[in-house]
């Protein structure tokens, strides 16, 4: 289904940030189809809160335009916007109790105090926090609080959910039950979502669609399978995963495949709009690979140099030539790991998880 | 905010530091006055009621009574503020509570009553030299500024600094020297500074505790400006105080920095 | 989990050390500061006498006298209107000038506030010095209005209670701009964008949010301010002269004539009704409901 056929409801138009001169966003421009989750993934200072902070209005971009459910908003102040915002720190109004806090969107709407009684309940009932409603947020542990910060913002009926980073102050068994929660409760309501994250793995469960963004940027934007699976630059390949990233250079184009040499070995790649003797960067997922015995004709010989056991998973770091090579292996049977440091081995992949990495972002 | 809430906003906060402000520089320029009385416009600079100052036997022994005061008093109010700081700082619990409200309640009691107290007290004891019930008064009204100073710096001195002190071998006391001390001095420095600062203006114990011969610079100024009106000599006598108090601050700025000093506040 | 006190080792047993820490401080405080004012206590429930510093009778005549002579109850009613005056302008004054500090980079709001720790450090005197050269018949303003033509004969605007509760004004308004500012300072942006983000415009977001999360900044404000009214005795009486009294000079003029049991029952008359009017202002701002992390 194309995009232009689902309706947008967030779109942003070569938006442009600079403070001075630096540029915190640069030329970010993205469509969001309703009721979609949409996650910017990417490490600190990389340009993502700033790009929310857009959408929401606390920042105005110095370029670019900004448009929700075809209303153009660029200029437009945060409080006529029509989004509702979680916060990284909750910022849920000490002074007021849980209720209230949930009802202060809509008395700013001045929706009459029935109804306002009304739908509060039924937000905290949709977060799971029925007979919370007369405590106060110090009360409260840190998951409870994230989760009335969410009716909060839900309870407006908003065209759009922002997040910043919202399950950052969790510990991990909480934050992983919490995403669970949050996508399926999104997914009830239909909401259009906004996700501002540093952790891919979040990015990569909870998501519709990932713009990866690093330096201001996005460098490549798309569902979760297609930018772990097919990274299209070597960023997205190391932020997203880890990768063993491959130079090489192509040696010659047969039959519309290019012969690329590197220093593991003559490998295969698609060939279009490719020519001899251009330098290409390749990767290749440490879980992709497969390790055979050295009598086996498969792959390229490799020296172990060290394993990790990681329980579920076994780290070994091998020698492939000159080039160090990184492969995760499944634990998946009581023997299935013979070798050990020092020992001969043949390390090899599926054509297909051999991913070549344009420096040019989608 | 809408551009005539700002222009309202801003208007209210030149006026209030113009009235906080204002009539304390207008006292320093008069002092630098030639005329013999106050006249507004100022006609010139003239340094005479500064050598008048000086020159008037009261005045004179005032300040210097005043200095000395203060000097003594915020060394014993630092001593006693430190004391007290590392006793109380990081206790838990009612009695720490109670303790640190103790401490700190002159900051907040009307110090008018305190002097009216000692007054009695020193009477009721037998008599206590001028100087000595001062400097009693004045100790315990500037160590809460001292303690107050003193805690801000320890409840950001991470205990973990000083048990690793006593892993490597330091007991309690070298512990203290050599590691709580300088970490905390900078806190010392800016509260011995306040105290010494509350001692040298401080008027309201004094009024009850000074005696013939001994007054100190403010109840002497405050004696003149009563019963002998707006001489501009009482102009020069403030902008020395004004001075001193800037030449202090400066000093202590420069040891402790900026932020330390306002954030004791 | 109880942490270690501040000194201690195993050499020394850890009490013993933060019990002679204590001991210094907490003797000079016992001895010069509850010891004397329960002496005064004392002293204020004995009849006068001509000879001693109090006589013989245990009496509360002192107390009655104050809450039942109109004479007092008069300088009583004046003392606390003059403070309510203070407290209103100091309010309206300070709450602006903190609003517009509090937003600034930390380097210029230190700036500005050391602008007013400055003031502050200056003893009343000398400041109340400045207003009489301002307010006084030779002042500054009668000077520009007999210049400018606007009056002839010199304005009394000196020694009344509108001189005395203007200059006490602006002397404690540092206090309360510093205690604001503070408060908004370190009140998370969080909570003025999350308001913005749920609808409310920069006006609704100060009436529904940021003031009530000001309320601790308020109310110490306050207290500061109306605890140094009420004992500011010089500047009552530089500004105000012999007829703008306030309880606080009565306390003064009883001891001028050796009448303590009066002077110490005045005194705490004075601490009564502030402590009184402090508790009333804690009651009405509830600042305790702000504290702790939303």
């Amino acid at each position: 289904m194309s995009e232009s056929a689902a309706t947008i409801d967030v779109s942003l138009d070569r938006v442009r940030k600079s403070y001075g001169n630096v540029a915190a966003v640069k030329g970010v421009s993205l469509a969001i189809p309703r009721g979609s989750f949409f996650s910017l993934l990417g490490p600190s200072g990389c340009g993502k809160t700033t790009t929310l902070r857009i959408i929401a209005g606390f920042e105005l971009p110095s370029e670019g335009e900004v448009h929700i459910r075809g209303v153009r908003v660029t200029a437009v102040p945060p409080y006529k916007r029509d989004f509702a915002m979680v916060f990284q720190n909750f910022a849920l109004f000490p002074h007021l109790t849980v209720a209230e806090n949930v009802a202060f969107g809509l008395r700013m709407r001045r929706i009459p105090r029935a109804e306002r009684a009304e739908r509060v309940r039924q937000a905290l009932a949709l977060v799971k926090l029925d007979g919370f409603a007369v405590r106060y947020p110090k009360q409260l542990s840190g998951g409870q609080q994230q989760r009335v910060a969410l009716a909060r913002a839900i309870v407006v009926r908003p065209a759009v959910l922002l997040l910043d980073e919202p399950l950052g102050a969790l510990d991990k068994n909480l934050r992983e039950a919490m995403q669970v929660e949050l996508r399926a409760l999104q997914r009830q309501l239909g909401i259009t979502t906004v996700f501002v994250t540093h952790d891919q793995e979040e990015a990569l469960t909870m998501s519709d669609r990932i713009a990866v963004m690093n330096g201001g940027a996005i460098e490549q934007l798309g569902p979760p399978r297609e930018v772990y699976e097919r990274p299209a630059t070597e960023f997205v390949a190391t932020f997203l995963g880890a990768s063993n990233l491959l130079e090489g250079r192509i040696a010659a184009i047969e039959a519309g495949k290019a012969v690329v040499d590197t220093a593991v070995g003559r490998l295969v790649v698609a060939g279009e709009r490719r020519t001899a003797g251009e330098r290409l960067r390749l990767a290749v997922r440490p879980e992709r690979l497969r390790l055979h015995p050295p009598s086996s004709s498969q792959g390229f010989v490799a020296r172990i140099r060290e394993i990790v056991y990681r329980g579920a998973t076994v780290q070994v770091f091998l020698d492939c030539g000159k080039q160090p090579i990184l492969a995760f292996l499944q634990n998946a049977a009581p023997d299935s790991f013979p070798w050990g440091p020092g020992d001969e081995v043949r390390v090899g992949w599926e054509p297909e998880s051999l991913v070549v990495l344009d420096e040019r972002p989608r | 905010m809408s551009r005539s809430a700002n222009i309202l906003i801003v208007l209210l906060a030149a006026i209030s530091y113009l009235l906080i402000l204002g009539p304390i520089l207008l006292v320093v320029v008069t002092a630098f006055s030639p005329t013999d009385f106050f006249a507004f416009p100022p006609r010139g600079i003239s340094l005479r009621w500064f050598e008048t100052f000086f020159a008037t036997e009261e005045l004179r022994s005032a300040f210097w009574l005043s200095l000395e005061l203060a000097l003594a008093a915020a060394t014993l109010a630092t001593v006693a503020g430190t004391l007290a700081a590392l006793a109380v700082a990081r206790r838990r619990g009612v009695i720490a509570g109670i303790l640190q409200g103790l401490f700190l309640a002159p900051l907040v009691f009307p110090t008018i009553i305190l002097g009216l107290a000692l007054l009695l007290f020193y009477k009721v004891i037998g008599g206590v030299p001028i100087f000595l019930g001062l400097l009693i008064a004045h100790t315990v009204v500037g160590a809460p500024f001292a303690i107050r100073s003193i805690l801000a710096s320890l409840q950001t001195f991470d205990p973990a600094l000083e048990e690793a002190g006593q892993s490597l071998g330091a007991g309690p006391l070298r512990t203290f020297f050599l590691v709580t001390l300088p970490i905390i001095w900078p806190g010392i420095v800016s509260g011995w500074m306040f105290a010494f600062i509350v001692s040298f203006g401080e008027l309201n114990t004094a009024l009850f505790l000074t005696g013939p011969g001994v007054t100190t610079l403010p109840i002497e100024i405050f004696s003149y400006l009563q019963f002998q009106g707006g001489q501009l000599v009482i102009a020069a006598a403030s902008a020395v105080q004004v001075a001193l108090i800037v030449a202090i601050v400066f000093a202590v700025e420069r040891v402790v920095g900026l932020a330390r000093l306002v954030r004791s506040e | 989990m109880a942490r270690p006190s501040l000194i201690s080792g195993a050499a020394i047993p850890r009490r013993l050390l933060a019990g002679a820490l204590l001991l210094p401080p907490l003797a000079l405080f016992l001895a010069f500061f509850v010891g004397p004012l329960v002496y005064l206590f004392w002293v204020s429930l004995h009849s006068a006498s001509q000879t001693a510093l109090y006589g013989h009778q245990l009496t509360l005549e002192h107390y009655a006298q104050a809450f039942t002579d109109p004479f007092y109850l008069l300088i009583i009613r004046r003392t606390l209107l003059a403070a309510g005056a203070i407290l209103g302008l100091c309010l309206v004054l300070g709450y602006a000038t903190a609003y517009l500090i509090a937003p600034l980079p930390p380097r210029r709001r230190l700036w500005f506030l050391l602008l007013l720790l400055f003031p502050l450090m200056v003893s009343n005197v000398v400041r109340a010095y400045g207003w009489i050269t301002i307010l006084g018949r030779q002042g500054v303003i009668n000077t520009l209005f007999r210049g400018l033509g606007i009056s002839d004969a010199p304005l009394p605007l000196l020694y009344s209670f509108g001189a005395v509760a203007f200059g006490l004004m602006t002397i404690l308004l540092p206090y309360m701009i510093i205690s604001i500012t503070n408060n908004l300072a370190a009140m998370e942006r969080q909570y003025h964008e999350a308001a913005q983000s749920l609808g409310a415009n920069p006006f609704r977001a100060f009436i529904h949010v940021i003031l009530p999360l000001s309320s601790p900044g308020i109310a110490s404000g306050m207290l500061l301010v109306f605890l140094l009214t009420m004992s500011a005795y010089v500047t009552a009486t530089l500004l105000g002269g012999p007829r703008a009294k306030i309880l606080v000079s009565l306390v003064y003029d009883s001891v001028t004539v050796f009448e303590w049991p009066r002077a110490a029952a005045l005194a705490f008359v004075l601490l009564l009704l502030a402590l009184a009017i402090a508790g009333l202002i804690l009651l009405v701002l509830r600042p305790g409901r702000v504290q702790g992390r939303g």
